[in-house]
């Protein structure tokens, strides 16, 4: 194993992120080849929290932009404070400062709001981790501006020029999938599918963030949870609900898992009537010991 | 760290390692992939070379998963490339260099912008002629194609290849339906048709009363996403084909299209519509899915759909399905899954090329299943059918 990668990969179980081998070669890579990283992979699997260790990893700063419907340039890239600059017109009506040098002022840097991507591009210091999260949920349009940003790290400001990166922030994007991608973007970027973790990576997670949970509590949540991945659900749950779930059953003082700990805490970890129904079904049944039990 | 093509890291480790036979398997690799299907531009190729000046050459599986980082972009290609890799990288012996698999270098240098003859399904060829709609002894064909009336209440299976525009003009009437409706809700907005006195009143106290921040508001838009699962299997073969040119004319009008094709198995088709040319993704098609006109099972592909797209299905999502109905699977299988579909779906529509025919009745088990779970079954068998259909294609 390349000693880089296994370096990535120590620290980022130092800063408590249970890793494998594909997700430290991926993000060595993106680090190395300097490109854009598209995390997939289903909800809860901890696909924003590669971009957030990999900000401490580097002592890095980390510029979050949340994607959502109808995210436009604006709130991505910069907009010009009005309000202050109708108050400093409004200021510096009487004085005696050439028009020229009024406009300057007015459209310099004091007055610019920077939004994540010109944050991101005007950092200085440490390149920092810009992270572009929920890509998904943009609109096409949006999509295709992003891809422009992402080429050549430069915006044109009409009032002040072109700004260009000194250096290239570490860019990581995450996508659940709600929406194929364009091809472009795909393109533009090394690409990480984060599944499921296995048994024994899911168990060294909830050990690891839970530390008051007994080892055999611990051992039969993950199994649990892993079963429950198997079944045919309406909603899966992802490691962020073993956790939550196995943080209520320490707050709960559980020494051990029982049907009725079971129905009492199962809304930490199901989010939907029809699937509280099939592990209900599933406990009736007595089934609560094989879907503890560790499938090989 | 970032380096370039012609980075001298690369050559010295290169160098080290027997430069010629590294690229040479990196080349051959990607030229695997692309005749598996997978696309691999240039300078993904370039980023693959450079890759191996950074990862350890004697451990493969490092190699594997650095490799697939950098040239496949979906996880359904995960699979292609592992077996593209396992067939030109093998490490006999303790070598540090791959060995290119003789086999390999013959097979692969068929151009690869054309599909592999073998895989191209016979019907798929087949609509790539033009103009075979009409046979020889069917009677509709002696009328004039450009009465549009005639046109529209035409059967698909007399249908011609060449009536392109009329599913155009019908995909951009869909998709101004779906596009933007507005809804009921305001929302504070730059450019919003309304005035709105109470926000603005209250910003203007932060600016000693003067109202400098104007504030608008307009009404919320709702988004409709349509996801179109359609029936190749051989008995729709007739059908499918224009089914398949509509749907491609939507998924290039209107953005929020998600588009699959199934027979016996489901394949996301949407990246083979979205921006080509129709003939241009026959071709696509016809490398990528394997199972076409073959036969059907379709709870099983309804259910894979469920399973495995479930972030594309929410009270927004219209599903339009496709197909005669003819499953050979288990029909509980198929009413389950419907059922799955239709409890998170806001609205699932069953397009049913069979009830074109006058005397036809929904009686196959397959539609027994699936009935009960739909909220409005029509025909599919002509333009003026899908027409209809569109007032449905909003919620």
């Amino acid at each position: 194993m390349n000693d880089d990668i296994r370096r990535i990969q120590e620290i980022m179980e130092r800063e408590a992120y249970i890793t494998d081998r594909q997700i430290a070669t991926s993000v060595f890579l993106a680090t190395a080849l300097g490109k854009p990283l598209l995390v997939e992979g289903h909800p809860g699997v901890g696909k924003t929290e590669i971009a957030k260790v990999l900000a401490r990893m580097q002592s890095a700063d980390l510029i979050r932009l949340q994607c959502y419907e109808g995210l436009d340039a604006t709130t991505a890239l910069y907009e010009w404070n009005y309000p202050r600059q109708l108050l400093h017109i409004k200021l510096e009506e009487h004085s005696s400062t050439s028009l020229a040098d009024r406009e300057a002022t007015l459209f310099s840097d004091a007055f610019l709001l920077k939004r994540p991507l010109l944050a991101a591009i005007t950092h200085l210091g440490t390149p920092p981790v810009l992270l572009i999260d929920e890509v998904d949920r943009s609109d096409e349009e949006f999509e295709a501006f992003l891809l422009e940003v992402l080429s050549d790290f430069q915006v044109t400001i009409p009032e002040i020029g072109t700004i260009k990166a000194e250096h290239r922030p570490l860019v990581v994007l995450t996508s659940n999938r709600t929406r194929e991608l364009s091809e472009a973007l795909r393109r533009r970027c090394l690409y990480l599918w984060i599944d499921y973790p296995s048994f024994e990576k899911e168990l060294r997670i909830v050990r690891s963030k839970v530390p008051g949970l007994s080892e055999q509590l611990a051992r039969d949540v993950t199994a649990l949870l892993q079963s429950l991945r198997r079944m045919r659900l309406s909603k899966l749950p992802g490691v962020a609900e073993s956790l939550d779930w196995a943080a209520a059953l320490v707050a709960l003082h559980a020494v051990h898992l029982d049907e009725e700990i079971i129905r009492d805490t199962m809304g930490c970890f199901l989010k939907d009537d029809a699937d509280f129904q099939v592990l209900e079904r599933e406990l009736a049944n007595g089934h609560l010991a094989a879907l503890t039990s560790v499938a090989i | 760290m970032t380096s370039g093509p012609g980075d001298p890291q690369l050559s010295r480790d290169a160098a080290g390692n027997g430069s010629g036979d590294l690229i040479d398997a990196v080349v051959m690799l990607c030229r695997d992939l692309r005749d598996r299907g997978v696309s691999v531009t240039p300078s993904e190729s370039i980023d693959a070379a450079r890759t191996l000046g950074h990862v350890d050459l004697g451990d493969r599986d490092e190699v594997r998963l650095a490799l697939r980082t950098v040239l496949v972009s979906r996880r359904e290609d995960f699979e292609a490339f592992d077996a593209a890799f396992d067939a030109a990288w093998r490490l006999p012996g303790g070598m540090a260099a791959p060995i290119p698999m003789p086999h390999l270098r013959a097979d692969v240098r068929r151009p690869s912008n054309q599909p592999p003859k073998k895989n191209a399904p016979v019907s798929l060829q087949n609509w790539m002629k033009p103009n075979d709609g009409t046979s020889a002894d069917d009677p509709i064909k002696v009328r004039a194609a450009s009465d549009r009336e005639s046109l529209g209440e035409r059967d698909f299976s007399v249908y011609s290849a060449d009536d392109a525009e009329e599913f155009r003009r019908l995909a951009r009437q869909i998709a101004r339906r779906l596009a933007l409706r507005k809804g009921r809700r305001w929302k504070v907005a730059h450019r919003g048709e309304r005035f709105d006195l109470r926000r603005t009143v209250r910003a203007s106290l932060r600016t000693g009363g003067d109202a400098i921040h104007i504030v608008r508001r307009t009404r919320k838009l709702r988004r409709t996403r349509l996801v179109a699962l359609c029936d190749v299997s051989g008995s729709m073969e007739l059908y499918a084909r224009f089914l398949l040119q509509f749907l491609h004319a939507l998924q290039n009008t209107f953005a929020r299209v998600e588009t699959f094709a199934f027979a016996t198995r489901l394949s996301q088709i949407t990246g083979h519509l979205r921006g080509l040319k129709y003939r241009e993704s026959l071709i696509g098609l016809g490398r990528d899915v394997r199972d076409w006109s073959g036969g059907t099972r379709i709870g099983v592909s309804v259910r894979e759909f469920v399973d495995r797209h479930a972030e594309l299905i929410d009270r927004r999502t219209i599903v339009l399905i496709m197909s005669d109905g003819w499953d050979v699977g288990d029909p509980q299988l198929l009413a389950d899954a419907m059922r799955d579909l239709a409890r998170r779906a806001g609205r699932v529509i069953w397009l049913n090329p069979l009830m074109g025919a006058p005397d036809y009745t929904p009686d196959t088990r397959g539609m027994q299943a699936a009935l009960p779970h739909v909220d409005v079954m029509a025909p599919g068998h002509n333009i003026e059918s899908l027409r209809a259909v569109a007032r449905y294609l909003s919620l």
